[in-house]
């Protein structure tokens, strides 16, 4: 079931600033997609136009069968919506933050008691819950934050940034958590992030955008097929004959192209029986660092054409 | 969503308890204007020597304004016309605090996006932070009114043995001009909460209701202006649909793209 829709989803602002170009997207039931960015490349602004708080300059978006614009606040209670600029009370406690936000999301007393400290003791927020919020880290509000959008068990959530300012061992319980609620109770993630390392560590599917255009969209496969469509196959080894095609790289070391992962036997075969020595081979496979900006650089040499 | 909106409108109740600062502000003016100066008008009043100007003065008053007593005819002025102006300054006051610590401070903290986000119409968190603000306002205009009351009879009775009446006058001051000007005062605030960087800023657009209060006192205590029950009667009714006008108009204003603006 296709839970998120944009189609040609576009977004220019007052003073004329184009902050989304025709995006189109569709994310299915159960799975976490990073949709991936520097600042300013247009995601809260995507995260506002699904949560109907923007309305669009043009195209369409849809949350679990509802337009945004129509009506925001049935989309606000199907979904989880964690942004920097969503911060919670200071003078109030983790705890009573949690209970105003379960209020007004319509659980009842005993329910939205359970579930704040259920979802504290989930994200080690025990010890600080009647703590204000004034004393907390950074790390701390952001895990009160992710709490507070998964109060009223939503369908999809929308997080932005969901782990700066968190140490690694945070990092890790969010991450699993994300990933617990994507596979074990088929919510739909949408995860903003400039962290592509991190990204690419959480997320099953990728959407990478810049300047408010989406460059491509995919898993990690798709993504590495489409923009590097030829592999390089590292070899370290002697006796190489001539006509194995190998290219020279340093002193034993070659470099081999080739179009499927297939070929690698071939070529190995082929080298033996022609008397080389192997030591190793290594098809190196591009990280979505490395397909982010290869992506861009793209872009910016279209742009100079 | 009653939950809710009953929920919103006790986070800002406590967050205007919680904020010290607010909070003595909210109840010093207040206790200033209804206890203080009514005690030093009483106590003026009694220790001042009789003097032939004052005679002249209360001679020109109406009949029915005038006692068996200079004292008594002074304290009945104060009571029933300079003080109850006191009471259109304090709702227009208690109301700009609120509402903008409502709507202004929550932009400044940056959780109004966190409420955007709860599963309520925009008209509804619009209701409740209007109705956060109108209640308090109200309920500070009433613990004022009652404090006032304790005190000057208190006074009166200790100092001249009897107790003081307070006119009609004081049922449309009470009942229609302080909750009009009240929501007439907590528009001008949300109407300029989109431009508004801060608070304080925000809460200069009472400003604007305030200024013809001061002419009022000035008018009440030198006499120009005396309002009978009749003309305040009009005047709030006037305000009141002045204030529910505008209220319906700067909900039509209250706009998701508006609020998000920073």
């Amino acid at each position: 079931m296709e839970t998120v829709i944009t189609r040609n989803l576009s977004k220019t602002y007052s003073g004329g600033t184009e902050a989304l170009k025709d995006l189109s997207l569709s994310l299915k039931e159960g799975e976490v997609f990073g949709f991936l960015g520097p600042n300013g490349a247009g995601k809260t602004t995507t995260v506002r136009l699904l949560t109907g708080v923007l309305t669009p300059s043009g195209g369409s978006c849809q949350v679990m069968g509802i337009h945004p614009g129509d009506r925001p606040e049935k989309v606000h209670l199907l979904s989880g919506i964690m942004t920097e600029h969503a911060q919670m009370y200071d003078h109030m406690t983790g705890m009573e933050n949690l209970m105003f936000y379960a209020a007004a999301f319509g659980l009842e007393k005993g329910e939205g008691q359970r579930r704040s400290e259920s979802l504290l003791r989930e994200l080690e927020l025990t010890e600080e819950r009647d703590r204000k919020l004034a004393a907390y880290s950074t790390g701390m509000r952001q895990r009160l934050s992710l709490a507070r959008a998964l109060l009223h068990r939503p369908r999809v959530l929308f997080l932005d940034e969901p782990t700066s300012g968190l140490d690694p061992e945070n990092v890790q319980n969010v991450n699993r958590m994300i990933r617990d609620l994507a596979l074990k109770e088929g919510i739909t993630v949408f995860l903003c992030t400039h962290q592509l390392r991190y990204a690419q560590e959480v997320c099953t599917r990728f959407g990478l955008i810049d300047q408010g255009v989406l460059l491509a969209s995919g898993t990690l496969e798709q993504l590495r097929e489409e923009v590097f469509p030829s592999k390089c196959l590292h070899i370290r080894a002697a006796k190489v004959p001539e006509d194995a095609g190998l290219l020279p790289r340093g002193p034993g070391e070659y470099v081999a192209e080739i179009h499927e992962t297939e070929d690698i036997p071939h070529l190995i075969r082929k080298i033996v029986e022609a008397g080389g020595e192997i030591y190793s081979v290594t098809l190196p496979r591009p990280s979505l660092e490395e397909i982010y900006f290869a992506l861009t650089a793209g872009r910016k040499e279209a742009q100079v054409r | 969503m009653r939950t809710a909106m009953r929920a919103m409108i006790r986070k800002d109740f406590r967050g205007i308890a919680g904020n010290h600062r607010l909070f003595s502000t909210l109840f010093i003016v207040p206790l200033v204007l209804t206890v203080l100066v009514p005690s030093v008008f009483q106590l003026v009043i009694h220790f001042m020597p009789e003097e032939a100007e004052l005679s002249k003065f209360l001679d020109m008053l109406p009949i029915s304004a005038r006692l068996e007593t200079p004292e008594a005819t002074l304290s009945h002025m104060i009571l029933n016309y300079v003080l109850p102006v006191f009471f259109l300054l304090i709702p227009i006051f208690s109301a700009s605090i609120m509402a903008a610590s409502a709507f202004v401070g929550e932009k400044e903290r940056h959780t109004l996006e966190t409420l955007l986000y709860c599963p309520l119409t925009l008209r509804q968190i619009f209701q409740a932070k209007v109705l956060a603000s109108f209640l308090l306002s109200m309920l500070v205009s009433l613990i004022s009114f009652l404090a006032m009351i304790l005190t000057v009879e208190t006074e009166s009775l200790l100092l001249t043995r009897r107790l003081l009446l307070p006119s009609v006058s004081w049922l449309p001051v009470m009942l229609l001009l302080a909750p009009s000007l009240s929501l007439t005062a907590i528009t001008l605030i949300v109407r300029g909460s989109a431009r508004a960087r801060s608070v304080e800023e925000s809460q200069q657009a009472a400003v604007f209701l305030i200024l013809p209060l001061l002419l009022l006192i000035v008018g009440q205590l030198t006499g120009i202006l005396l309002l009978n029950v009749w003309i305040l009667l009009g005047i709030g009714v006037v305000c009141a649909a002045l204030g529910l006008f505008l209220l319906g108009r700067c909900a039509g204003r209250f706009t998701f793209e508006r609020l998000l603006q920073y």
